[in-house]
């Protein structure tokens, strides 16, 4: 059990999240002792056998030079060969039993430690997933994906550890017992030295893990520094800054080499050290345990004996060191996580939701404001009515919170003052699911799976039978694309599949939206990347599935405007202008100034046809 | 420096090489390592001094045993307690120095290996990027350096070392004594056999962990990346069972490789238990034969240690050795492939100012060198055919046309991202292909399609295409476009973060930043490919006029869907299946009545 100890000790190390803070409050290492135990709880069987049959290896791993030394007696004095077969023999036995019973307590302690990570990585994917979306906005996909990773490692093999430490305590103590009965002195001056060596791993553990640990950072800063260039490689070359990004990468790689010269250094620094100091305790049992067998009071079996306690003790005592570094960073890492699984959900069903009945869609804002932080409005007592059936245009300045009236409907975030109402029922007094199934919503940024066509039109019904699918894909102009690939509804896109272009891509995302068949239908500017042959196309098909549903069309193009039977003009977080097209034109000057229409000529160009 | 365990990555297909490309590696490593020469020397010298002494204690204990305990001499004791402090000492002060010298080599070696790859990989052309996978090209820089890195932290050293301790045992065994030697050496091959065994089993095995953990990965990924897709319909659920179904694979997978070991390392324990019952089993009968003495017996107990580990050890090794050597194989593999877009030799700068000619141009993708995963790719079909397109200093031109059309394409051809199959791209009369890149990149900037924010401020943004740029630049190059007050109304202004992939802004705010770092490298060229597709028209006319009027006379090239944009130009190109249909002004091409009348149509028709 010695080295594939290590091989996870060095593992988890390495991979670890990099950036643990070290200065984490009492307070989250206790909630994360909390959590560990909690997630430890059902296994407690297991840990019962591994501990039991830990026990049972010790004894026999303790026997085995005990009978080692009586045969080597045994056979210097030559008096009987027998006995020294009869212990070969029962040393083999011996070997036997520890080797089912270590058999035993790894598969136990790796079991575990692993259904333990296992369970806790789905409740974490769990609560992520429900976790409201101004919480994403401030999280790094990043970082979430370290606690789900490198954290619970961390917690992996702390786990591993607890059991198999168990059975090195014993050990510790029955050599302890063994040398102390033939004298105490040798024990003393044996094991004396042998604390150190835990005193030794523990510091080094201590301080290679933070060498580690900023080694990983580097490197991971590193990574940074490549993928991000890759995937900016177009603007990169775009504007000549390649430059920039080699002096960033010498930078990260000069921090990489400073981190790991430092961790070379400690290994330089205590590897040896860790190495001798065994060795000392060797060189005390030929000294003084020599001159007790030329005294009389020890055999040479003894001797060896005790050179084969002593070098069963060197794990152990490396392994409790580095067990009390590990738990301190796993209970950080388990705060960690558990400070993701206590954060609510803010956007939760309420305690006694109003079913919702069937309505037309009339959707109502009634002196909604919202800001996404602290300090800043984006709506600001917005006040909005639309009738069921009805398609509204919402038009404003870049950055003036059209996606985010959107965003309010499906409740991805709540106002901070106001209602919203949907049916006359306040958006909030809705189960969320209920309410969500009511809404569709195609994003202004386009978010497709890696997965087939099919289901990435699906998306919401996997079930949804081949005739629907195409059915939405036809609606909106896609159909003929698609029928046109090899593989039809079953290519893959995404990552590894087929790459579409941007049109192709949102089409995709608005026939996701009208196989969902909400009540109420957003589109946050969904046709930007359509040319205007093929809008034509779409705008026909759009109005098909805009028949009997409430629809909020986002758009800076007239084409598209004109789809809606009016437009809501968003100025300053509150709507400020509603009507046609043609009478905010005719109307409103910051509608024109909006849509560029100041200069009369154009407009009147424009308005002349048809 | 003994009893460490290195972790090495399981070995693929992709990391085998044959014996021919590792000879070529080890030859081209040496090559090198040459300034390293006297160092590395040094420290294999320091290693085998270490050995040396690692393997000669035990020959004390022996002394010990025989002249002190049973020739009944105190003196011999006390000898042999001092020479073993000496040695372990010893050994100790070398394992420093060998651990400190072989690291300082080795990450010296690393850190510029990796400035020289990286180097080499940025200034590629853009073809080579959209042939090889993103995921591949991180992989590069990251996973094959770290396979070195892991071999030249502990791996090399414990490699030569453990070869050195397992021959070193063998010989000094057998000089002590050869009949226990025969006996003990019977305990070799089990170990060796179950060793390939769990190389093989666990490799397999730990091939299938590191599959599944990638799907894993990329579910849990795909899960954050797409929530709030996922929460829009409403299918966390099925999004929760499907991770609970790829985490339950990936746990499946980790326990076949705890079922391996649970045979494996029981199986060796049981073996060094057998090997030491027949060296203490045999010992003490040849010892009572009078064909060796006892302190042999301890000697060999000593010994047995020696043989099992650097079995075990080697076994393992091996993997990362094989998986470093590959690693470097495809490294050396990347410095080599050419840049297909080169600077020339005794290129010149291009004019500061001057007519942008295309002239007889014809495209088409691919035709490149094999990936390195060896699939090549052909030369796709044409996408430019004998295009011809002279814009002239100071002019605006739009490019317009249906999807698929080819105007990224030549928006790209314009600023060297590729070079035309046939026909030639020139600047002011001097071709871009004898032109220096530093002044290609100076006069001519592309904002692509494909837009994309750094993590970092609104700040670090805008200056990506111009580093040297101070912030009072910055903050010039945003009031030129008249975002000042934009920016400013954010909670810190200009030094908000924009988050990943720039989630904190509006999707016309993204662009803004955009055509901020546009104004502030300040070209003589501008071409636009949809940069101003998500704004609304009334700011993406105030923008424009201030990229104008930021320069006198500045050449500017806008691809845009939206004709209102192309309107505003001096001069449209309708782009369609890779030619040039027609071109001429808004005005000229309406009362044409062809392609670009039916166009304009189409996106005034609802009005
Ligand atoms: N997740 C967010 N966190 C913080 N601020 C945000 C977030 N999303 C948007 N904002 C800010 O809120 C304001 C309104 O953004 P919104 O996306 O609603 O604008 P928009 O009208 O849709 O603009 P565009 O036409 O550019 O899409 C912007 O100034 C933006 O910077
Ligand atoms: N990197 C690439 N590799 C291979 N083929 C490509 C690549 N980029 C574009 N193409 C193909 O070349 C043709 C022209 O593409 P291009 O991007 O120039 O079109 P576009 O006119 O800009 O269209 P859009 O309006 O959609 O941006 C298309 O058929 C496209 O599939
Ligand atoms: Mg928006
Ligand atoms: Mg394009």
């Amino acid at each position: 059990m010695t080295a594939e100890t290590t091989e996870i000790i060095e593992t988890a190390a390495t991979k670890s999240e990099a950036d643990q803070r070290t200065e984490r409050d009492l307070a989250a290492r206790t909630a994360g002792w909390r959590l560990m135990v909690e997630a430890v709880r059902p296994q407690k069987w297991w840990i019962v056998v591994g501990v039991a049959s830990g026990f049972i290896w010790t004894l026999a791993r303790l026997a085995v030079p005990q009978l080692a030394a009586r045969a080597v007696d045994d056979g210097i004095r030559g008096d009987d060969l027998h006995l020294v077969l009869l212990l070969t023999l029962a040393m083999l036995a011996v070997g036997v039993v520890q080797a089912l019973t270590t058999g035993l307590r790894r598969y136990c302690a790796f079991r575990i430690a692993l259904r333990t990570e296992t369970d806790l990585r789905t409740r974490l994917f769990a609560h992520l997933q429900r976790l409201h979306f101004a919480f994403h906005d401030e999280a790094q996909t990043g970082q979430l994906m370290a606690r789900a990773n490198s954290d619970l490692q961390q917690i992996n093999t702390v786990v591993i550890l607890l059991p198999l430490t168990a059975a090195s305590m014993l050990t510790m103590i029955g050599v302890l017992i063994i040398m102390m009965m033939k004298s105490v002195v040798l024990a003393v001056l044996a094991l004396g030295l042998l604390p150190l060596l835990n005193r030794a791993a523990t510091r080094f553990s201590s301080r290679i893990t933070p060498a580690n640990l900023a080694l990983q950072e580097e490197l991971s800063g590193l990574s940074g520094v490549v993928e991000e260039s890759l995937s900016g490689i177009r603007i990169l070359k775009g504007f000549g800054a390649e430059r920039l990004q080699v002096k960033r990468l010498d930078d990260a790689a000069d921090g990489v080499l400073k981190q790991a010269l430092r961790a070379a250094k400690l290994r330089a620094g205590f590897m040896p050290l860790i190495d001798l100091l065994p060795t000392l305790s060797l060189v005390a049992i030929i000294w003084y345990g020599g001159h007790l067998v030329l005294d009389g009071q020890l055999e040479i079996g003894d001797i060896l004996a005790y050179n084969l306690y002593v070098l069963m003790l060197i794990w152990p005592l490396r392994m409790v060191g580095m067990l009390v570094a590990q738990s301190s960073r796993a209970s950080a890492a388990a705060g960690r996580i558990h400070e993701i699984l206590s954060t609510d959900v803010a956007v939760d069903d309420p305690p006694h939701p109003i079913p919702l009945s069937d309505g037309p869609g009339n959707l109502l804002f009634e002196g909604v404001s919202f800001g996404y932080g602290p300090g800043r409005l984006v709506l600001d007592g917005l006040n909005l009515s639309i009738a069921g059936g009805e398609a509204v245009a919402i038009v404003g300045a870049t950055g003036s919170g059209k996606t985010t009236v959107a965003r309010l409907v499906p409740r991805f975030y709540d106002a901070n003052s106001g209602r919203v109402l949907l049916d006359g029922v306040d958006v909030r007094d809705l189960r969320v699911s209920e309410l969500r199934d009511a809404v569709g919503i195609v994003f202004e940024d386009t978010f497709l799976f890696s997965d087939s066509i099919r289901r990435n039109i699906a998306f919401s019904d996997p079930g949804a039978s081949i005739e629907t699918i195409e059915r939405a894909a036809r609606l909106s102009g896609i159909h003929t694309f698609i029928q046109s690939l090899p593989q039809g509804y079953e290519t893959l896109i995404g990552e590894h599949g087929y790459s579409l272009s941007g049109g192709q891509r949102q089409r995709i995302a608005i026939a996701r939206a009208v196989l969902h068949d909400p009540r109420v239908l957003i589109l946050d500017d969904a046709t930007s990347a359509v040319d205007p042959s093929k809008e034509h196309e779409i705008r026909a098909a759009l109005a098909e599935v805009m028949e009997g549903r409430t629809t909020l069309i986002i758009a800076h193009r007239p084409a598209t405007i004109a789809l809606a039977d009016r437009v809501i003009l968003l100025d300053g977080g509150r709507c400020i202008a509603s009507g046609t097209h043609e009478e905010l034109l005719a109307s409103n000057e910051r509608y024109r100034e909006i849509l560029a229409r100041s200069d009369s000529t154009e407009s009147s160009s424009l308005e002349g046809s048809e | 420096m003994r009893g460490g365990w290195v972790e090495s990555g399981p070995l693929d297909d992709e990391s085998r090489i044959d014996r021919a490309a590792a000879g070529r590696v080890v030859l081209r490593l040496g090559r090198m390592l040459r300034p390293q020469r006297s160092a590395i020397l040094r420290a294999v010298f320091l290693l085998i001094f270490q050995t040396a002494a690692l393997l000669a204690s035990p020959l004390v204990v022996r002394y010990a045993v025989d002249a002190g305990l049973v020739g009944k001499s105190g003196r011999a004791i006390n000898i042999a307690a001092v020479m073993y402090l000496v040695l372990a000492v010893t050994s100790a002060l070398l394992g420093r120095s060998v651990i400190w010298a072989v690291s300082r080599i080795g990450e010296d070696f690393l850190r510029s290996l990796r400035a020289r790859v990286f180097r080499h990989l940025i200034n590629l052309d853009l073809g080579f990027f959209e042939r090889e996978k993103t995921g591949r090209l991180v992989a590069r820089m990251t996973s094959d350096i770290d396979a070195l890195q892991e071999l030249v932290s502990q791996g090399l050293v414990m490699f030569v070392q453990n070869a050195l301790i397992f021959v070193g045992t063998l010989v000094v065994m057998s000089l002590l004594s050869w009949q226990l030697t025969l006996c003990t050496i019977i305990v070799v091959p089990p170990v060796i056999f179950a060793s390939l065994w769990f190389r093989k089993r666990s490799n397999t095995a730990y091939l299938e962990v590191r599959d599944r953990v990638g799907t894993n990965l990329s579910t849990l990924q795909e899960g954050l990346e797409g929530v709030r897709v996922v929460q829009a319909f409403g299918r966390e659920g099925g999004f929760i069972e499907r991770f609970e179904e790829t985490n339950e694979a990936q746990y499946d997978a980790n326990i076949a490789t705890v079922n391996i070991a649970t045979r494996y390392f029981p199986f060796v324990e049981f073996i060094g238990v057998v090997g030491l019952a027949v060296v203490v089993g045999a010992g003490s009968y040849f010892a009572d034969r009078n064909i060796l003495e006892v302190g042999t017996v301890l000697a060999f107990v000593l010994y047995l240690n020696n043989l099992f580990e650097p079995i075990q050890q080697l076994s393992q090794l091996y993997n990362t050795v094989q998986s470093a050597a590959a690693a470097l194989n495809k490294l050396f593999g990347l410095l080599d492939t050419p840049n297909s877009v080169p600077e020339k030799p005794g290129a010149i700068d291009l004019p500061l100012a001057g007519a942008l000619t295309v002239s007889g141009v014809t495209f088409a993708y691919g035709g490149g060198p094999p990936d390195t995963d060896g699939v090549s790719h052909p030369l796709g079909p044409i996408v430019l055919a004998d295009v011809n397109i002279t814009v002239a200093a100071g002019e605006r031109v739009a490019l317009v046309g249906p999807t698929g059309a080819g105007k990224s394409t030549l928006a790209k051809l314009m600023a060297r991202f590729y070079d035309p199959i046939e026909g030639d791209v020139s600047f002011g009369g001097v071709s871009l292909r004898d032109a220096t890149r530093r002044s290609l990149r100076e006069r001519i900037a592309v904002v692509p399609q494909e837009g994309f924010l750094f993590a970092g401020t609104v700040r670090d943004n805008i200056r990506v295409g111009s580093p040297e740029a101070s912030d009072a630049d910055v903050d010039a190059a945003v009031d030129a476009l008249g975002l000042r007050e934009h920016f400013e109304s954010f909670p810190e202004g200009l030094d908000t973060e924009v988050r990943e992939r720039g989630s904190r802004l509006s999707a016309g705010e993204k662009q803004l930043v955009s055509l901020a770092r546009a104004a502030l490298a300040d070209p003589t060229v501008l071409v636009l490919d949809e940069a101003t597709s998500n704004l609304d028209p009334g700011t993406e006319l105030e923008v424009e006029r201030a990229l104008e009027a930021l320069t006198q006379g500045r050449t500017v090239i806008v691809v845009a869907h939206r004709l209102s944009t192309a309107q505003r130009c001096d001069r449209v190109a309708v782009v369609a299946d890779g030619h040039i249909l027609e071109i001429g002004t808004h005005d000229d091409l309406v009362s044409r009545g062809d392609a670009y009348a039916a166009l304009f149509a189409a996106w005034t028709r609802t009005e």
